[in-house]
């Protein structure tokens, strides 16, 4: 019992001394607690989420189809990540300026658009950039795709205008139909078959010119129709409905027997045409646009908050602060008392490998637990992070991942020879958290077997069971939280067991 | 554990008297091919101060490493409190105190919070304030307690080290150079205290570069180039020095070589005599004590007006020339 008494006794000594120790360096802990919340509150005030514009130039070909001024207009109208900058038709110029710096972006029309189409070849927009970072190289390469898109809807709208132009002369044609339809059926009625026959051969006239018109466009139409058509029952499709009042009008010629089949007949006839000229008419009234792009997506999340930039930061940016903090605090502990001779003093003494490390652990936990509830006080509260999940569950996390870091600090310590060597290592531990633990871009993002070192680092855990916790408001996920614990526990045994040749065995 | 103040020492464990508290039997530490100590044998008696004395480099760090368990010997034997250091016990640790030659404590706590660490390592109880208090008396900073180690100067980091080896009340003492940047007056200040550790029953093994201090010691070790070159007391290293104990003879007349020559066969004068000026001689003798009448006497005999005759006690910084001369020159 005694011994034990002792033992602790022992162990005290390392937690107030390093706990005096920090105290001594209040710069230090501002640093710590300002820095991360400055950071992310500039971040969140600075983040557009928008990608960059890049001032286009658009190189024209000298038998372009497409007139200069067309172009300009189209320039200027362009995607809003474009910037009109202006046409020319000198390539080597804009691609000079493109490297000077005065433009981002080059389009090149292509050349002999018509004949490669007759070719059954697709014309190729070329897109110069004179960017080396691989991100921006593939923005610009999206927005080439962005582009082409763009280009290709506004080839199909100008051929829909067109049809939706065309489709005014077919309901002049209609309108005659039904006037021939009227007075025909006037004159069967007053028995006056010259007229009726007159009559007759107009209408036959007016719904041949409507089927050549509309010629293979109707199919287009006719699916355009019915998909736009809000009661399904009631829509007869055009080319049926045609194809009716083209059989009605050849049996009016052909077979026109009794004047009551006649004006039966005519009734039918008047019934296509109206349906007819109600189709076109909704064609009509349709906009382009819509025709060519019908579709549209909305994104609906299903998550309890839709959190900011910044908001969704910002576990990750504890975690890895949390993390670094332990890593560096504990990487430069046991060193520096290996270099000062301090380690010798404790060679002599009674003190064992795992007191001189509990007592580290309990410090750093201690320091650590002050400075991440400080922070995490300050994310809710200030910077109005949503906190969905328990509390209790965020703290046992951070206690998680101060504990996994203590042991990789501890671990660096013990083999470091120099301090500079620890920072080194610290910095390299940290260096791998921004990039395999899933805080600039996301795990699915990397090679299945180089997540073999995302799932070594404390802050892919903490990062990804802080928001779940805090942003979804989820439990805490087990299997994670235990994967983190046993690593601590490994590096923990595997630090004392380092301490215990450094402090328990001779040399 | 119990408060101890210096004028309650705590109980001692029981050893046999007779028994050293450090034997060192062949001791040798080689680094790679460089030999640090060699073949280095001694014992330390208990309650007794042994000096360990020797130039920078000597082997001396390295010795009290080896006492302490921080280095395992290559070759030969070590037993402390009758154990070796490598099966040290926590509680035969505790037995312990050790002050390293340089200071390596922590330079951002204060020399209180420093000297608190030292105790709680030595797991003594929370109620130690009085001990502490105590400590820091003795090495004169309880005016400087509240200052951080980083503030205060090398002489007061030195104190407050010795402080922190003797603040857990320790049976024996490893001091590697604790006067080492102490002013003179401390410096005595400190071996007032050795002494009075040792009259408690304490034994204290102390190196020093100061050659004057083995005056100080029971035991003194001579080290050089990793060589332990004699252990003795401080009388017994002055006349190992020079073969016997210095007789300064001075006659009023100058000396021929005839009268030198006859004195040199005197038998219990040493081959080591030499001519000091025209009119006098340091003689080496076997006593001083019985050789000054006997020379009185011979001078009588011979007709020779004598001015003095005195026993001349050599500075130990001569002492220490003497003995390592030859390992020098043989270097």
């Amino acid at each position: 019992m005694r011994n034990v008494f002792q033992g602790i006794i022992r162990a005290s000594s390392f937690f107030r001394k390093e706990i005096f120790e920090i105290l001594r360096q209040p710069r230090l802990i501002a640093t710590l607690v300002a820095g991360p919340f400055l950071i992310l509150l500039i971040f969140g005030i600075g983040y557009r989420g928008q990608g960059r514009t890049l001032r286009t130039l658009i190189v024209a070909q000298a038998d372009s189809p497409v007139p200069a001024q067309d172009i300009q207009e189209y320039g200027k109208s362009m995607a809003a990540q474009f910037t009109y900058a202006g046409v020319t038709g000198n390539q080597a110029e804009a691609l000079d300026q493109l490297k000077r710096g005065q433009v981002d972006l080059v389009i090149v029309e292509p050349r002999d658009i018509t004949s490669t189409l007759r070719n059954n070849q697709r014309a190729v927009f070329s897109l110069y950039h004179n960017e080396i970072d691989p991100v921006q190289v593939s923005y610009i390469t999206y927005l080439g795709w962005v582009f082409a898109g763009e280009i290709n809807q506004q080839v199909l709208r100008s051929f829909v205008e067109q049809g939706q132009a065309d489709t005014g002369d077919l309901r002049a044609n209609l309108q005659q139909a039904h006037q021939n339809v009227s007075a025909m059926r006037l004159a069967v009625q007053s028995g006056d078959e010259a007229l009726a026959r007159q009559k007759q051969q107009a209408l036959s006239s007016n719904v041949n010119a409507v089927s050549t018109a509309a010629g293979v466009s109707l199919g287009l139409l006719d699916n355009l129709l019915e998909s736009q058509s809000a009661n399904k029952n009631n829509a007869a499709p055009v080319r049926s409905t045609l194809n009716d009042l083209r059989q009605n009008t050849s049996l009016l010629s052909d077979s026109p027997g009794s004047s009551n089949e006649r004006l039966a007949r005519l009734d039918k006839i008047d019934k296509n045409v109206t349906d007819l000229d109600g189709k076109l008419t909704e064609f009509q009234s349709i906009d382009a646009s819509i025709i060519v792009s019908p579709f549209r997506s909305e994104t609906k999340s299903v998550a309890n908050v839709q959190p900011s930039i910044s908001d969704f930061y910002a576990p990750a940016v504890l975690a890895l602060l949390l993390q670094h903090l332990a890593v560096t605090f504990a990487a430069l502990s046991i060193v520096r008392e290996r270099n000062v001779g301090t380690m010798e003093l404790f060679r002599v003494s009674p003190l064992s490998a795992a007191e001189a490390l509990f007592g580290k652990y309990i410090s750093y936990m201690l320091f650590g637990g002050v400075i991440a509830a400080i922070l995490s006080a300050l994310l809710v509260f200030a910077l109005r992070m949503p906190m969905q999940g328990n509390w209790w569950s965020f703290t046992l996390v951070i206690a998680a991942v101060l504990f996994t870091s203590l042991g990789i600090g501890f671990a660096i310590s013990i083999i470091s020879q120099t301090d500079s060597q620890a920072v080194q290592y610290s910095m390299i531990i940290l260096l791998a958290s921004v990039f395999f633990s899933g805080f600039i871009m996301s795990l699915d993002m990397l090679w299945e077997p180089v997540r073999v070192i995302s799932w070594m680092l404390p802050t892919t855990y903490g990062t990804l069971l802080l928001r779940d916790i805090a942003l979804r408001g989820a439990a805490p996920n087990w299997a994670l939280l235990g994967g983190l614990v046993a690593i601590g526990l490994v590096l923990m045994l595997l630090s004392w067991r380092l301490m215990r040749r450094l402090i328990s065995s001779s040399q | 554990m119990a408060v101890v103040s210096p004028s309650q020492p705590r109980q001692l464990q029981p050893v046999e008297a007779n028994r050293p508290v450090i034997s060192v039997q062949h001791l040798t530490k080689k680094f790679g091919d460089e030999i640090a100590v060699q073949d280095v044998s001694f014992d330390v008696p208990r309650a007794s101060i042994f000096g360990f004395i020797g130039p920078s480099g000597s082997g001396k760090t390295t010795t009290v490493r080896l006492l302490t368990g921080v280095y395992a010997p290559t070759q030969g034997a070590v037993t402390v409190l009758d154990r070796s250091p490598a099966q040290f016990s926590q509680a035969d640790r505790a037995r312990l105190g050790y002050m390293p030659q340089l200071f390596v404590l922590y330079p951002n706590l204060t020399v209180w919070e420093n000297l608190n660490f030292a105790a709680s390592l030595y797991g003594m109880s929370l109620f130690r304030g009085k001990r502490l208090k105590e400590a820091l008396a003795f090495v004169e900073l309880e005016e400087h307690r509240s200052k951080l180690a980083r503030n205060i100067s090398g002489g007061m980091l030195r104190r407050l080290s010795l402080a922190a080896t003797l603040v857990h009340d320790p049976e024996l003492l490893f001091l590697d150079e604790p006067t080492a940047g102490i002013d003179p007056v401390l410096r005595h200040k400190f071996w007032e205290h050795f002494r009075e550790l040792k009259s408690q029953g304490r034994t204290i093994f102390i190196t020093t570069q100061y050659v004057s201090e083995a005056e100080n010691c029971d035991l003194v070790g001579v080290q050089n180039n990793g060589k332990l070159l004699l252990v003795d007391t401080p009388q017994g290293i002055r006349h190992h020095a020079y073969g016997g104990e210095m007789v300064d003879f001075r006659t009023t007349q100058p000396f021929d070589f005839q009268a030198e020559a006859r004195l040199r066969a005197l038998p219990f004068v040493r081959a080591k005599t030499v001519r000091t000026d025209a009119n006098g001689m340091r003689i080496i003798v076997d006593q001083a004590s019985t050789a000054t009448p006997a020379l009185m006497d011979w001078a009588q005999q011979q007709n020779i007006q004598v001015q003095s005759v005195e026993e001349y006690v050599p500075s130990f910084d001569d002492v220490f020339v003497e003995l390592v001369r030859p390992e020098a020159s043989h270097a």
